[in-house]
């Protein structure tokens, strides 16, 4: 239900504070739209290590990679997006790589506040709106972008009202004035907070739903709940555990597991789960959108079917 | 090993004058620098623990949340009534607005220059909101403090930035925008008479002016300019503190703790950032690894009597201590990376059962860090962690 009501628009933005797992959540959402049949593209921002190594693949680069049937990927580079930029506009490439060549430009462009933001919110407009084919379609069903978590995530969003504001007339104000109206419309777009069950990442997802609502206008579809500890004991084995842990019992399970060790590792089980659920409730009171739980993964590493699972948890959601 | 690196940790708290804590975002570098200021002067230092942006419940409890940007006396004694008395804990909050607007009033050439920039829409904008005005005002404020006599210890917990260099390269990047022509560019009066006079001496030079018109717009040209403009006479100023940190966080004053998890993300952060000290010349105190899965079997001696227990329950056990130590040896292998490529032995606080909220919290947090209580780290980890989970049980 949850993805149905997201898939309805062409263009997802992920948000949340660093270390939440956005990529991987992102990736998983794409293979989930992917399994309806979508074409889609998963956009990151600046990734020192792109997601396409979830699946296997060489890290992507600024141009669009597909890296399955239907799914691509890219990586936008602020500085890369804005010489492509330069390039379209200067239309001669020598003159465009003079210009890119100058100290001036590379610094001013370092800079210039928000001048980054905006360039890759523009891509991401210029990528939702492009058509192609005869007649002529969406060249993307759909398209994910995980939005970098610097500070409270907000500042990649507020950049085109702040520009609109600050520079109401020309070209800038008038490119940041369609980029927030792509972002507020619900039809088009929808924005999605992942958290974790934690104190700090779930109070940030509910400061970052009212900020966005009331300084942006822009409303939170759905909240995802990544890494949760979930049930894995009976009510009874839960008492019986937390009885028989502060014992001192000899005996073993299986080799190499004593009873008292798996004893503790089921009390922190328990301490977890229980957390989980505390921040899952606190969210979905404060929440004004559906809240999904994701599964805390006991994976080495991030690999095809763990996302597969998480994919499928989606789906079901 | 690792003992020499809590023996470089506790002399740097010691001696020198600043610690800057560095990491990546979702580390838990707030809380690394707030415990790490505990532990400073429960030694008998004078610090000022700087944080950028703690938890709601941690701020409530120091008291941060009244009282944004004014260090704020804590009191040590409930939770440390036997420490060295000369030793007193300030915290704050950095708020980037008011340290922006009380450089401008401090070092404004006149009051109207200090209005003309303070009115400035862009100067509204850009002083609050947007990207890297965090890591100037942080650098801005670092000298400040690092001056100031009430303090013999500043600790900087740096803006959560995506990459964790970027604090690092602020006053760089700030010294390298004062250098160019880019500024003397932006003072001449192309665009202030409303067009652009096109006296530019190279063709390069004028292209550049028209190809920043057409993708950039006049006006947006025209009020840069004038945000330039009105900062003018302050340049020499900044680009002289800007010079003046660079030069502090290369002294043997200052110290950088690097915090990361284990996550490999965050990790090869870390070493990337080493690698980026070590280059620079910057003084690379310890690396401090936090959130580490603890082996569930560690402390368990063996045995090979059969348990009494009721064979569903088992199975279920077993697979719960498969998981999480697979996630031990995971992370193990994480910090073994770390300590392989540098050389240098990692300081470890295992996952907590909770959130760290208090002073008593904290403290417990930086005892865990040093190993108080016992001869044997790892034990005394375990316990204090037991403990910190025992005191959480009790709130609920």
């Amino acid at each position: 239900m949850v993805l149905d009501d997201l898939l309805q628009r062409r263009l997802i933005i992920l948000s949340g504070k660093g270390g939440v797992g956005k990529s991987v959540i992102g990736t998983a959402l794409a293979l989930a739209a992917r399994g309806r049949g979508k074409r889609i593209l998963f956009i990151e921002v600046d990734a020192p290590l792109t997601a396409s190594r979830y699946l296997g693949e060489a890290p992507v680069g600024g141009h669009e990679t597909e890296v399955r049937p239907g799914l691509s990927m890219v990586n936008l580079v602020p500085a890369r997006v804005m010489d492509e930029y330069v390039r379209e506009m200067v239309r001669v490439d020598v003159l465009a790589r003079k210009v890119q060549g100058s100290p001036i430009y590379r610094r001013f462009f370092a800079a210039a506040p928000g001048l980054p933001e905006l360039m890759v919110l523009g891509k991401i407009m210029v990528l939702e709106e492009e058509k192609t084919g005869w007649p002529r379609r969406p060249r993307y069903d759909l398209i994910i972008v995980d939005a970098p978590a610097t500070g409270h995530g907000l500042a990649f969003l507020r950049v085109p009202l702040v520009a609109s504001n600050a520079v109401p007339v020309g070209p800038v104000g008038h490119n940041a004035r369609r980029i927030l109206s792509m972002l507020r419309d619900p039809k088009r777009t929808a924005l999605a907070i992942v958290a974790l069950p934690e104190e700090m990442a779930v109070v940030e997802a509910l400061e970052f739903q009212r900020m966005t609502r009331d300084e942006l206008g822009i409303e939170a579809r759905a909240f995802i709940l990544n890494g949760c500890h979930e049930r894995r004991f009976t009510g009874a084995q839960e008492a019986e555990i937390l009885r028989r842990v502060t014992e001192d019992e000899d005996g073993r399970l299986a080799p190499g597991v004593t009873l008292q060790a798996a004893l503790a590792a089921g009390r922190r089980h328990i301490r977890r789960r229980k957390l989980t659920q505390f921040y899952r409730k606190r969210l979905e009171q404060a929440a004004d959108a559906p809240v999904v739980s994701l599964p805390l993964l006991f994976t080495d590493r991030i690999d095809e079917a763990a996302l597969e699972t998480l994919a499928g948890r989606l789906e079901a959601a | 090993v690792s003992q020499l690196s809590v023996q470089a940790l506790s002399r740097a708290l010691d001696e020198r004058r600043v610690l800057v804590v560095c990491g990546s975002g979702g580390v838990g570098k707030t809380t690394a620098a707030a415990a790490l200021g505990v532990q400073a002067a429960l030694r008998g230092r004078r610090v000022l623990a700087c944080t950028i942006d703690p938890s709601r419940r941690l701020a409530t409890s120091l008291g941060l949340d009244r009282l944004p940007d004014k260090p704020r006396a804590l009191d040590l004694d409930r939770v440390a009534p036997d420490r060295d008395p000369r030793g007193a804990l300030w915290a704050m909050t950095l708020d980037t607005k008011r340290t922006f607007d009380a450089l401008v009033e401090k070092h404004a050439s006149s009051d109207a220059a200090r209005r003309r920039i303070l009115e400035n829409r862009f100067y509204k904008q850009v002083s609050s909101a947007l990207a890297g005005s965090h890591e100037y005002m942080a650098m801005e404020k670092l000298l400040e403090l690092s001056a100031d006599e009430r303090f013999d210890l500043v600790i900087l917990d740096t803006p959560p930035t995506r990459h964790a260099l970027d604090f690092l390269e602020a006053p760089e990047r700030l010294m390298g925008f004062l250098d160019t022509g880019i500024l003397k560019w932006f003072l001449k009066p192309y665009f202030v008479a409303g067009r652009l006079t096109l006296k530019v001496a190279t063709r390069t030079g004028a292209l550049a002016l028209k190809l920043a018109d057409n993708v950039l717009g006049l006006q947006f040209l025209q009020d840069l300019s004038e945000f330039f403009l009105a900062f003018e006479g302050m340049y020499a100023g900044f680009k002289e503190r800007a010079g003046r940190v660079r030069a502090l966080l290369r002294s043997d004053d200052a110290g950088f703790i690097l915090v990361a998890s284990p996550a490999p993300l965050t990790l090869d952060e870390a070493l990337y950032f080493h690698q980026r000290l070590d280059e620079s010349g910057m003084p690379f105190v310890a690396f401090v690894v936090n959130r580490v899965h603890p082996d569930p079997a560690q402390g368990f001696p063996a045995t090979r009597a059969a348990a009494d227990i009721d064979d569903d329950l088992a199975e279920a056990l077993v697979e719960v201590f498969q998981d999480q130590r697979r996630l031990a040896r995971a992370d193990r292998r994480s910090v073994e990376r770390l300590e392989g490529v540098t050389g240098r032995s990692a300081i470890l606080i295992p996952e907590f059962e909770a959130d760290v909220h208090d002073l008593r919290e904290l403290k417990e947090t930086g005892d865990v860090l040093f190993g108080v209580g016992g001869e044997r780290r790892g034990r005394a980890r375990g316990r204090s962690a037991r403990r910190l989970a025992a005191a959480d049980g009790a709130k609920r």
